[in-house]
């Protein structure tokens, strides 16, 4: 039986924790919240430790549920995203001549398109692009079938290139 | 160089029938400098999705950990039974100096009076000199019993 340690194991999660927490709330604050109910919560829980196969899986299901009950509980984001959009389009052909600048607007605007898919696309997408997790493991902490894991990764790259592709013409 | 490796499985990319590391080979490729133009517009895609923000640092690991470490405390403590007991330790202590301290008050007294009785007459004797003149004349029968005090006044 593996012994987990709190302070090994589960709090270097963290990082990983708030970026999941920060594309479902899409607030820093919010974010970081989460991430601490999430550990406190995996701590009250620690005599069940030993029986859970992958404490990794374990914290960022219960990070992404405690996610989702914050934005149910504050309401529909959208206008303050399309406001960043925009916000963020201005700024990419307005100020920066340099190829690094632009390189970093783009980026940017592709994390306000990223922020912009159904949460259910954006959290497959991130768990499967940055954290680089298996369909597997991605199926198991969104409690979805694998085929699903599938449909909304295939359904978020496309949405993404299409508005990616879009953007860049109307941006050039 | 030859591209064909790689937009083959950009194209793969797209129908999400790459693997992870095949996912990999495309993000590293994506991250090197010289990228040819017609690919460089999924630059972007491949990087913004690869950074990873670390933004919480040692004092957000300080803040859980003290929240941890009280509960911690909380559960974990042995108590022997010594410990246990030390409250009533405690009190029995300060019954017995009071105890003591009362005994030894009371000492004096003792010592000043061997017969009650005397002590008794000492003490009203003592009260009435204390008393005022008109309510001593109340006290008839004392006042004659004590008369050679009282004639003094």
């Amino acid at each position: 039986m593996k012994i987990i340690s709190f302070q090994n194991d589960i709090l270097p999660l963290k990082n990983e924790l708030y970026r999941l927490a920060l594309r479902i709330t899409l607030d820093h604050a919010e974010a970081e919240d989460v991430v601490q109910e999430t550990m406190i919560k995996v701590w009250n829980r620690r005599e069940q430790w030993a029986k859970i196969e992958s404490i990794e899986a374990y914290c960022l299901t219960i990070c992404r549920n405690l996610a989702l009950d914050k934005t149910r509980r504050m309401g529909r984001q959208d206008e303050s995203l399309s406001e960043e959009i925009h916000e963020t389009a201005d700024h990419s052909y307005a100020s920066n001549p340099e190829e690094h600048a632009m390189q970093q607007d783009r980026i940017k605007l592709i994390r306000n398109l990223v922020d912009s898919l159904p949460e259910k696309q954006r959290t497959v997408m991130l768990l499967r692009e940055t954290e680089g997790k298996t369909y597997k493991e991605i199926a198991e902490i969104m409690d979805i079938t694998e085929e699903q894991v599938k449909v909304n990764l295939f359904r978020a790259r496309q949405n993404l290139k299409q508005k990616y592709i879009e953007a860049d013409k109307h941006g050039l | 160089m030859d591209y064909k490796y790689i937009e083959q499985l950009l194209e793969r990319y797209w129908q999400c029938e790459t693997t992870l590391q095949e996912e990999n080979i495309l993000r590293s490729f994506f991250s090197q400098e010289d990228v040819p133009v017609w690919l460089l517009k999924y630059k972007s895609l491949f990087d913004a999705t690869a950074q990873k923000e670390q933004p919480l640092g040692e004092e957000f690991d300080k803040r859980i950990l003290a929240m941890t470490e009280q509960q911690k405390t909380v559960k974990a403590r042995t108590i022997s039974m010594t410990q246990r007991l030390m409250p009533l330790f405690k009190a029995a202590a300060v019954i017995a100096i009071i105890l003591t301290l009362g005994n030894a008050a009371q000492a004096p007294w003792e010592w000043g009076y061997e017969d009650p009785k005397a002590a008794m007459e000492a003490m009203k004797a003592d009260s009435i000199i204390m008393e005022e003149p008109v309510q001593a004349e109340n006290l008839t029968d004392t006042a004659q019993v004590m008369a050679p005090t009282l004639q003094k006044y």
